[in-house]
Formats: structure tokens, sequence, C-alpha cells
């Protein structure tokens, strides 16, 4: 990176009118620590301008700071992935409240919507056998059909059946026929065949943009945040990788980038929102964000297009004639861990 | 406030510091590796279906079907990593996918219907061969036609809805590539339910019909007049496109649910009234086996990779890993 390259890029790092003098002089300096010592080996495509590390908060960001930011990083991932990457600024539509309903006795577990989520959202494919594991933002747990507790062939075993003091026919904590602490049991490394295995169905889990989500009420930073249309959003450059949020979502839902995203260009989903799906850096929390970057500009979210049986059906929870809440209507509804009053926008339902 | 200002300093400090080794740790990585690796890795889950995004038009559809998976065991990985932005004359031949169930729709060649963004207008998975992205979700769509109205708002839905035709997707009709009046021409002359000498790969027992417990057979849906059509309990002629009149007639309820958008699939636009493409009943259910299962038993994708340190007898049986569904 030349001399005059690196001034421009502190340059442009200082234009967050919003923040305080001693703030900006602070960060000046460290700046320029920071690309001292990044300037050593020849300066990559892939790394991120001084410019982008100085930026502020994407709501404080005034309209021609949100631009310089954008263009900042469509040039960068451009160069990255050796094609023309664009980086969406589209606001959230008005009179809007997303909301996503499952149908958990339709789901058949082929986890299609995992592979179309990761395709669409630049996750990580991963590497095999290292600590760097693909990064996948639904997880489909299978579980058994049917009572549990109650089946006819274990009617007369106590629990646990296997008991080094053997069986006398008494409950003693968990499922009749499950072993002591284990109540009930949810798989989602499962792998047949072929799906739907018979007496299983099927449970996705993902980030179900609660109303009052814990992930931000943990951040410390407030990289992530509520959007108007009530998705829980990340400013990926405002993270600061403390993990906070994840051991907050009751859900499962955040993932964390522990090394540098692995995502080879021609798998690389070139159109992108700035809080969406954008490539991440490492060290970030990611996250489902219902596909932003399409439903902003009024597709279905990539998984809804891709369930093979209309499983996932989105729309807006403010309009009484939307798939949405004529679901609420008419089905039998329930949000996953409702007495931890995050009050999801994500509802399952059945037939 | 000033806390709260301190703690950000400390934060921005923090992330800083991360800032400057990742640098340093990122130059050491030779981008070139990372990429080959991945692509062994494709190599790697070995199916014979190729990961290049693939489109037939309706029309290219009965072309095209001679050109089918043979082709696509016979090239390898090379024609694998067609480029995302690749110009719309891009095609890889002999990619077949298909969408919601296999042999409803055969997707047979790649055509780039977005160019505005250099999208392919279908990716299709490595490793089971199903649909998982569209570019664009109307390609091959035509108007729903008409459909009866039951007095209620979502009226407004079915101006823009579009479905995909089925007839060029019918098994017998893409195997002999000729419509079903070609042998079809007079109306039987034995209409009782019995074994049928020919179409025993879509019906292996017609007398055993899986579908309506006993209770109906070929001809209460399909048309003896004209076997081009279907025929619905009312007597009416329906178009193979239209099957879910014929449906509707005895599944009123989820009919009506299918309408409200309550069951089924859609694509395209979320908002109410805006562009949708329907997907009709026998593009998820086999209408002749439906009642063994309500939807063909499909590969699944891969599972999410295990934890370091756990392998697959670690999960065989409840016991032992009530412990591992934390991953934080």
């Amino acid at each position: 990176m030349s001399e005059d390259k690196r001034k421009n890029d502190i340059a442009e790092g200082q234009d967050d009118g919003a923040t305080k003098e001693s703030r900006r002089d602070f960060l000046k300096k460290l700046g320029v620590a920071a690309a001292a010592t990044t300037v050593a080996p020849a300066a990559t495509a892939k790394a991120a301008s001084i410019a982008e590390h100085l930026q502020t908060h994407f709501e404080m960001m005034s309209d021609s700071q949100k631009e310089k930011a954008i263009a900042r990083l469509e040039k960068r991932y451009s160069e990255q992935f050796e094609k023309q990457v664009t980086v969406a600024n589209t606001p959230a539509p008005d009179g809007v409240l997303f909301g996503y309903a499952l149908n958990i006795s339709k789901c058949i577990g082929c986890r299609r919507c995992v592979e179309a989520c990761v395709r669409e959202n630049n996750q990580s494919r991963g590497e095999e056998d290292t600590r760097h594991l693909p990064i996948q933002w639904i997880r489909v747990l299978e579980m058994t059909r049917g009572n549990d507790t109650f089946q006819l062939e274990n009617w007369h075993k106590g629990s646990p059946s296997s008991s080094p003091i053997g069986d006398y026919g008494v409950q003693s904590g968990g499922h009749a026929d499950k072993a002591v602490g284990i109540s009930g049991h949810a798989e989602h490394y499962y792998y047949p065949e072929q799906v739907p295995e018979e007496n299983s169905f099927y449970f996705p889990v993902q980030c179900q943009q609660c109303e009052d989500p814990a992930c931000v009420r943990a951040c410390p930073v407030r990289a992530t945040f509520r959007d108007p249309n009530g998705i829980v959003v990340i400013d990926y450059n405002w993270c600061i990788g403390c993990r906070m949020c994840q051991l907050a979502c009751p859900y499962w839902a955040r993932r964390f980038n522990w090394g540098e995203p692995i995502l080879p260009n021609e798998d690389m989903n070139p159109k992108t929102h700035y809080l969406g799906n954008r490539p991440r850096m490492r060290g970030v929390m990611e996250k489902c964000t219902f596909c932003l970057q399409r439903v902003r500009d009024g597709r279905y979210p990539a998984c809804v297009e891709a369930c093979p049986v209309g499983a996932r059906k989105f729309g807006n929870l403010l309009d009484p004639e939307s798939e949405i809440r004529k679901i609420l209507a008419n089905k039998k509804v329930f949000r996953f861990k409702e007495d931890f009053n995050t009050e999801p926008k994500f509802f399952y339902y059945m037939d | 406030m000033i806390s709260a200002r301190k703690h950000m300093r400390a934060a921005v400090l923090v992330g800083l510091f991360f800032v400057a080794i990742s640098g340093l740790i990122l130059h050491n990585m030779p981008g070139e590796a990372v990429a080959q690796e991945d692509a062994a890795q494709h190599e790697e889950s070995g199916a014979a279906v190729q990961e290049a995004p693939a489109e037939a038009t309706q029309e290219e559809a009965a072309v095209e079907q001679e050109a089918p998976a043979e082709v696509a065991q016979e090239e390898p990985a090379v024609e694998q990593e067609a480029p995302a932005d690749a110009a719309p004359a891009t095609s890889a031949a002999g990619v077949e996918c298909y969408e919601s169930r296999k042999d409803a729709t055969k997707i047979l060649q790649v055509q780039n219907a977005n160019p505005k963004y250099g999208y392919p207008n279908v990716k299709c998975s490595p490793t089971t061969g199903a649909v998982l992205w569209y570019g664009d979700p109307y390609t091959g769509t035509e108007p729903i036609g008409e459909m009866p109205t039951y007095g209620d708002k979502t009226d407004g839905d079915f101006a823009q809805a579009v479905i995909r035709p089925r007839t060029g997707h019918l098994k017998t009709i893409q195997q002999t590539n000729m419509q079903c009046s070609g042998c079809h021409q007079a109306p039987p002359q034995q209409t009782n339910p019995r074994q049928l000498m020919m179409h025993q790969d879509i019906v292996s027992d017609a007398s055993k019909l899986q579908h309506g417990r006993g209770a109906i057979w070929c001809l209460d849906c399909h048309n003896a007049e004209n076997r081009d059509t279907l025929i619905d309990q009312q007597g009416n002629e329906v178009s193979f496109n239209q099957s879910q009149k014929v449906c509707g007639s005895c599944h009123g309820d989820l009919y009506s649910d299918w309408r409200m958008g309550l069951h089924g699939k859609r694509t395209g636009e979320w908002k109410v009234g805006g562009k949708k493409r329907w997907w009709t009943c026998t593009e998820c259910h086999n209408p002749h086996t439906v009642q063994e299962h309500r939807f063909d038993p499909v590969k699944p994708e891969p599972p999410p990779a295990l934890p370091r340190g756990m392998s697959k007898d670690d999960l065989k049986g409840a016991e032992g890993h009530g412990d591992h569904g934390g991953g934080h």
C-alpha cells in the first residue's frame, strides 16, 4: 500500500462527524499503527481498508458515509471474487413486519433449505479435517415420531432399563425408555439413504427473529440490532467477535467465523446486501436474516423457494390477507421455547 | 453514558488489535490452495449429477431429453465449475436435476435467464441433483388460467399467478415423445379395475391403486374420451396443467388451503397479489402412490460437519450424545 493511498484511507475513515473529537484522534493514531503492521507483506485484495475498520456503526452513518462504505466494499469484494459484486443498501419497506411459518407435519428433513441458504448467503464452505468447519445457519433436527414416553414394548420396563441395580419398573427420571437425564432426543447429524424415515419428524431451527431478542440485549457494542421489519441483523464491521450474543441466544441460531471464510469465487453469490449476505470476515458473528437481500426486493427467502414440500411460508404479519396471517388464524401454531419471552416472529404449525 | 462510551472505545481497541493480527495471518494464507482443496472436496462428493446449474424451458424439454445423465457421468469435473457470471450462451450439456419430485420435472440444460446480475437461472445440488436455487422463478411458466372464485380477497393473487406446464414432464410423454392420444385413440372397451399390461412403471397393479383405498381407478381421473386430458368428478375435461382442479374436486379442504397459500409451494414475490409461481398438486405428490406416502422419499443433502473428535459411530443410539447439542 503506497503512502498516498494509506493517507487517503485514513482520511476517508475520519468522515464520521457524529463521533467525538477525542475518539477520532484516538482512532486515527490506532489506524496508523494498524496500517503499519499490515503493510509489510504485499497488500492483497482481501485485506479490508483502514477506512473500513474506522467506519462507524451502520445505523449512525450518514447517507454519504453509507455510500462510501458500500463503494469500498463493492470494490474489495469485486477484486477478491473476480466478478462484479453489488452490495445493496435497500431500505426496509414500510408497513411490513416479516413473519415466517414452518409446517412441521410436512417437513421431510431433506436439508435442501440448508444447502440453499449456504449458497444464497455466502456462508463459509469450510474444510475437512480442520477446525475450520463449514457454516450453516439452519439446523434440521430429527426426532422420533409418536409418544416417546409410553411405548408398548417398554410398558413394563423401568428406567433406566440398563440400570446396574436392576429393572424394577420404577420410573426414576428422564423418559420411561431412556436413560436418566436424557429427555427425548433430537439428532441433527442424521444420514439415512432416504428421507423421510418412518416414525421420524423433523424440526428445522434457524434464527427466530425475536421481538425481544436476547442477542441484541447481550451485545456490548450493539453490532446486532433489530431492523424496522423485525429482522435481527448484524453490522459485521462493528462486531467485535465477543460471542456474547451466541451465548445469549436460546435457539442456537448464531454462527461464529472462527477462520477466514472459505468461499470459492465461482460459488459466491454476487448480489449482496450490507446487512445480509455480503461476505463476512473472520472473527464475526453471523446468522439468518430471512434473506434480507431478497425479501427487501420482494422475493421469498431462498429456503422457502428451495423447500420441495412447501413446508416453509413467509409473509407480512401486518397484512391480514397474507399467507402467514392465514396460517396464524387457521392452523395449530406454536413458537419455539415460548417461555423465554423472546416473542419470535418464527412460527411452527401443524396441519 | 460516559461509561458506555468507554466501553465502546475499549471494544474498538480490541477490534483493531484483532484486525492488526488478522491482517498478518491473512497474508500468509495462499488463496489458490484453498480454492483447489474446495474443488477436490466437490469431486469427492462423487455424484453423477454435476454442480453446474441447469435449466430447460418447456419447449426445449422435449428436444433435449435424449441427452440425459450418461453424458454427465462421462464428463468429469472439468465443466463442473461453470462460472456464475457466465454469459447467457454458456451451457453445460447433460446436467440433469429436478425440482420438488424426482421424475416430475427434469431440468436438462443450463440457461442463464437473468443476465442482469450474471446469475445462472437454476442451481442444483451436486450431491442429490435437487434444484436449490432459482434466479428467475418464472422461466417457462404460463398464467395459471381460470380459477373458480370463492369470494375471498386472495383472488387478487390469481391475477399474477403462473404455473409451469406439466404436459411436457409427464413420464410416458417424455419416454415416447408423443401425446397419450398417440396410442389411446378410442375409449377402452373394458372399464373395470384390473391389472394393466402397460404403464406398470407408473402403477404396478392398477387394480390396487395406491390412491383412494380401492374406491377409484384410472378412468376416474383420466378422461376416457380424450386421453390427453383429465376429468374431474363433475365430468369436466381438465388439462394436465390444471391438475389441481381434479384433485380439488375430492380434496376440497386441501384445495382451499392451497388457494390461500397455506398448503403447497410458491416461489416469486411474498407480497399478497405479487407475481408468484404456484406449484400444482402433482409437482410435489405422485397421485398414483400418494396413499403409500405423501411425498416420494428422496436422498437428503449431507449432514452438517461433525465436531472435531466425533465420528459417526458416536451417534448410534440415544445414549451418550445428549450433551453435544450446544455447539456454543
